[in-house]
């Protein structure tokens, strides 16, 4: 692991003045995203949840968590970041240590991760190499070491480029799903990446810790899906609230998570029957699904449909940044080790829809989860969000748009970047798309 | 009942009158530095012409880009819905509408009533609108009307690149220097546009009737370029530049209908 190396393979060298003053405004910025989007989604919805203001400060990624971390890394904790959700998070927690996503949705730092790849490259990859050049992610800077699964082009080259700075453990990724060889390889990675954790943390994955640490990611899945079954009928959380409750598991301690998110949960409950809506249940109700829409900056879309005029409602989505984090409980028959580890390994292999997969039928698990949720949660259209650069959403969006138009389900295409200047034409197209729901609606 | 449509264009902004049914004034100017006032200034101006003032107006729709700008205006509709509605009401049987501006190309799919189904826009790029003909025209140094009857003199079509404006011209520069004459080159700026369009258009799928409304529907070379890419016959209106006016002043006369109910 060449972490000090001075030759970096990537990463240029920068004065650390100019860093520093880098860092300065952009964090000065994305402070001001942060609160302006909050406000925003304060003013948007009625009877907005009491429970929302737990996760409006825990979403500050310059606040409590972030001190709350350094604290525990000072008293000798270890903390693990991760690109995608493939990686076994249950391990980490099992080993006493704190995992972390990583994935960068500031708009600003994308420009910096110009100087090192060329702006063709998804601007999630290009905004997360920008980050760690001036430091801006206290959870990126935090991690003792990065665990990289080889999803993507982007990401698996991502791994590769933050490896000057930390150790990555990369894991390979097997392309087909619905074969042994593949669970089998998949298991073997998970393996290997339980050794590197037991290694950085000096803590033995035992029996006991990791069963405690499963039990806990699985009463997480369970508030998690209560959450998402309260959105299936009239509005009683925005879209955006929702999208902020998912996003802060991904670095919010677990339990303490879990109980905000029950609470909330019960609060939502009593405005289902007092008929308490957020928004007017007539509002269309959107599905979106596609690329990542990672907090702070890239909250765009959600805030163009739910400050439409039509307004709309996100009452489901289909993101890795969203309803694919946790709906999937890890499910073990046996508490054996050997269970245990069949269990993770399925879970993060099986359940994903990511567009990195393929099988004979194509991704089917993923047209699967999409019809079901337009049924399930009647939604009234769908909008497929790609960011410039994201190949593989990009070019399953054919087959996934004539999945919809056999069962006439309005979907629109929308393309975008790491970018505030294209908003104005986001609001034509993303309002003349709800205006077509709502009349739809009314016929 | 008598509603007005403004259309606050990228380029120029058109009012349109409507009275039971019928276009009985039309206004247009350039949208300016000051869009608002220029939206203004072309709807009092259609009123003067209909010799009518803003309180026989019933109700005012706005529309375009620039929609939001509008002072005066009682509602807004996307320009998608706009163009299927003056689409389905200029031509009964339209399924497809095809709107070409001045910085923005779109298609709509529409149904027997005038509501859109679908729609695509030209991506962030203005290479398969008005301006890139424009653009083109001062490559060739000739006027922007003559450059269409100049494209159907071309004997043969020399291919070059509309993915962009600015490399459509120094593709433009590479066939100069190749002299290849004017016709030919005005055609290729042509057939390049269609292109662009066409594939758009089959994103939606060629559904008969296809209108091509918007600024760029008067160009004879455009339309004939078109025409040949989509293989197919396609209606034009006498007023193709305000067809998205009439699409607003349309849903207008819709509210005060439904109001009234």
């Amino acid at each position: 692991m060449s972490n000090q190396s001075q030759d970096k393979k990537y990463m240029p060298e920068i004065p650390q003045k100019e860093i520093d003053e880098l860092r300065k405004s952009i964090k000065a910025t994305s402070q001001k995203v942060m609160a302006d989007n909050i406000a925003r989604m304060k003013k948007t919805s009625n009877n907005r949840p009491e429970a929302m203001q737990y996760f409006d400060e825990v979403a500050d990624f310059f606040g409590k968590r972030e001190k709350e971390i350094r604290a525990a890394k000072e008293a000798g904790k270890k903390v693990v970041g991760y690109m995608c959700l493939f990686a076994p998070t249950e391990l980490i927690l099992a080993a006493d240590a704190i995992p972390v996503r990583v994935n960068s949705g500031w708009y600003d730092t994308a420009k910096l991760g110009d100087r090192v790849v060329p702006v063709e490259v998804c601007p999630v990859i290009r905004s997360t190499i920008g980050a760690k050049m001036i430091g801006l992610s206290p959870y990126l800077e935090l991690s003792d070491s990065l665990i990289s699964v080889l999803t993507c082009d982007g990401q698996t080259k991502l791994g590769e480029i933050l490896s000057d700075y930390k150790p990555v453990w990369s894991m390979p990724l097997p392309r087909v799903k619905d074969s042994a060889q593949s669970l089998r390889f998949w298991r073997e990675e998970i393996m290997t990446v339980k050794k590197q954790i037991e290694a950085l943390t000096g803590n033995k994955i035992t029996a006991k810790k990791l069963r405690s640490a499963i039990e806990r990611t699985q009463k997480a899945t369970k508030a998690f899906r209560r959450l998402q079954d309260l959105r299936k009928g009239n509005p009683v959380i925005m879209g955006r609230d929702a999208m902020l409750v998912n996003q802060t598991y991904m670095w919010d301690d677990i339990t303490r998570w879990t109980e905000k998110t029950e609470a909330l949960c019960d609060e939502l409950e009593k405005k289902v029957t007092g008929k308490e809506w957020v928004c007017s249940p007539d509002a269309p109700r959107v599905m979106v699904t596609g690329t990542p829409m990672i907090w702070p900056d890239n909250w765009k879309l959600p805030t163009l449909i739910e400050e439409g005029t039509p307004q709309g409602v996100i009452v489901a989505d289909e993101l890795c940044s969203g309803e694919r984090l946790l709906y999937d409980p890890v499910g073990v028959d046996e508490w054996s080790m050997d269970d245990m580890f069949n269990a993770i390994s399925e879970r993060y292999l099986m359940a994903s829809t990511c567009p990195c997969f393929t099988s004979k039928d194509g991704n089917e698990d993923r047209i699967n989860w999409l019809l079901n949720k337009v049924k399930e949660w009647n939604i009234q259209g769908v909008i497929y969000y790609v960011i410039r650069g994201c190949m593989l959403y990009a070019m399953e969006y054919t087959r996934v748009k004539k999945v919809l138009d056999r069962i006439n389900m309005p979907v629109y295409y929308l393309d975008t970047d790491y970018t505030r200047e294209d908003v104005g034409q986001m609001k034509t197209r993303v309002e003349a798309f709800l205006e077509m729901l709502a009349a739809r609606i009314d016929l | 009942m008598i509603t007005a449509g403004l259309d606050l264009g990228t380029q120029s902004v058109k009012a349109v009158i409507l009275k039971d049914g019928e276009v009985i004034s039309r206004s247009q100017a350039f949208s300016g530095f000051d869009p608002a006032r220029a939206a203004e200034q072309t709807l009092d101006e259609a009123l003067k012409k209909a010799k009518m003032t803003l309180n026989d107006l019933d109700h005012i729709t706005a529309t375009g880009s620039g929609m939001a700008l509008a002072t005066n205006s009682n509602s807004t509709i996307s320009m998608m819905g706009a163009d299927a509605r003056a689409g389905v009401y200029l031509f009964p049987k339209a399924r497809t509408i095809i709107d070409v501006g001045a910085e923005e190309a779109r298609a709509v799919k529409c149904d027997e009533k005038g509501i859109m189904i679908e729609f695509v826009l030209n991506e962030r790029c203005a290479a398969g609108a008005g301006t890139f003909i424009e653009a083109m025209a001062r490559a060739l140094e000739v006027k922007l009307e003559e450059m269409g009857p100049l494209s159907l003199k071309a004997e043969r079509a020399s291919p070059i690149n509309a993915s962009c404006v600015i490399f459509g011209e120094s593709d433009v520069v590479t066939l100069i220097h190749r002299q290849e004459s004017k016709p030919e080159i005005a055609r290729a700026v042509f057939d390049a546009m269609a292109d662009r369009i066409s594939s758009m258009v089959h994103r939606l799928g060629v559904n008969p009737e296809v209108v091509l409304i918007g600024g760029v529907a008067k160009d004879v070379g455009f339309v004939a370029s078109l025409k040949r890419k989509l293989g197919i016959d396609i209606s034009i209106p006498e007023y193709p530049e305000f067809a998205g006016a009439l699409g607003a002043a349309l849903t207008a006369a819709g509210k005060v209908q439904r109001s009234k109910k």
